[in-house]
């Protein structure tokens, strides 16, 4: 029986169980940032985890199937941005200066931050990709040697924070364009900021994903070079 | 659905094929996400079988990740030591990130009406 808990059958079970009470119960309260399935979900993992005393590495070797299919949802990823980019020919080189812009600004001070507080290399390299969507994020850990844990808790935190604050620096700025809205939230808060921005309106929603996608792209290609190149 | 999921790994296959043969520092993935990319707007009609799959995917990542970020809280000891700083970068840092991407946007934005 006991051995029973020790199969893929059961880290399944448990993960996707946990995750299905957690989308049930964010949807329940509107989708309140702070009971994001992100964080909902650790709740009842984590305390059946210590309970029946499973590692991470064996709950890591467990899931794998789920950790496998991030490639084929980051090559995904392609799909809705294909399906936006007909509102890139609408105001094209903005949304470009602002993404590689914005897309670097995210990373520098995330980077700045830690660095100015003694972070090692290793946390600045988690945290250089939290501003993007996650399966790219921990693609991009890969190269800048960085935990995979904790850069998936950051760009997930990020998100929440980016979607608790946005209302509040939105009506500070005085900004009512939905555009720039739902650019802002792609930018700084991948797709957790995206599903927000569909609150606003259907059209922050379409130019938040095409934010999120460009500014995955953009980092995917830029970090990687940058990072070599400063700490190279 | 299978169609998509047939395509999503051929061309994450590809992806990682490129980045292997030129030695491009880029995640194979990412590689195959541009190929697709590349691929839809010359093949749409074929090409939008991926969609099943791909917003199954896309509209679960939250699951495909989580078991990773667990890994946050059952190994916090290792950084512990860091928590102001990720405090700082994760909390402060996005806060004033939003607020100069939102001031930029809006002057880039300031002739182009909506």
């Amino acid at each position: 029986m006991s051995a029973l808990i020790h199969t893929p059958l059961f880290g399944l079970l448990l993960t996707i169980g946990a995750y299905r009470f957690a989308i049930w119960l964010y949807q329940r309260s509107n989708q309140f940032p702070l009971l994001h399935p992100f964080l909902v979900a650790m709740v009842p993992v984590i305390s059946i985890l210590m309970l029946l005393d499973i590692s991470y590495q064996e709950y890591m070797q467990q899931t794998q199937l789920l950790q496998f299919l991030l490639g084929p949802a980051t090559v995904a990823l392609a799909w809705p941005l294909f399906r936006q980019l007909t509102h890139i020919k609408a105001i094209g080189p903005h949304i470009l200066i602002a993404v590689v812009i914005g897309g670097t600004l995210a990373a520098v001070i995330a980077v700045a931050l830690a660095w100015w507080l003694g972070a090692p290399d290793a946390v600045l390299g988690s945290l250089a990709p939290k501003s993007i969507t996650t399966p790219i994020a921990l693609e991009l850990v890969k190269f800048t040697d960085g935990y995979g844990p904790l850069a998936a808790g950051a760009v997930a935190i990020t998100g929440i924070v980016g979607v608790l604050v946005a209302p509040l620096i939105f009506r500070l700025l005085r900004i009512t364009d939905d555009r720039i809205r739902g650019l802002t939230l792609g930018i700084i808060a991948h797709a957790i900021g995206t599903s927000r921005a569909f609150e606003f309106s259907e059209r922050a929603g379409a130019f938040s994903s095409l934010a999120l996608g460009l500014t995955g792209l953009f980092t995917a290609l830029a970090l990687p070079l940058a990072w070599s190149w400063v700490w190279g | 659905m299978l169609d998509g999921l047939l395509l999503l790994l051929l061309f994450q296959f590809l992806g990682e094929m490129l980045v292997t043969l030129t030695g491009l520092p880029i995640p194979g993935p990412v590689a195959g996400m541009v190929l697709l990319l590349i691929a839809l707007t010359a093949r749409s009609n074929v090409l939008q079988r991926i969609a099943p799959a791909a917003n199954l995917l896309i509209s679960n990542l939250v699951l495909l990740f989580f078991p990773i970020g667990v890994g946050i809280v059952l190994e916090w000891e290792r950084y512990e030591a860091y928590g102001l700083a990720l405090f700082m970068s994760v909390v402060v840092g996005t806060i004033i990130a939003m607020i100069l991407v939102a001031l930029l946007l809006k002057w880039l934005l300031r002739h182009n009406v909506a």
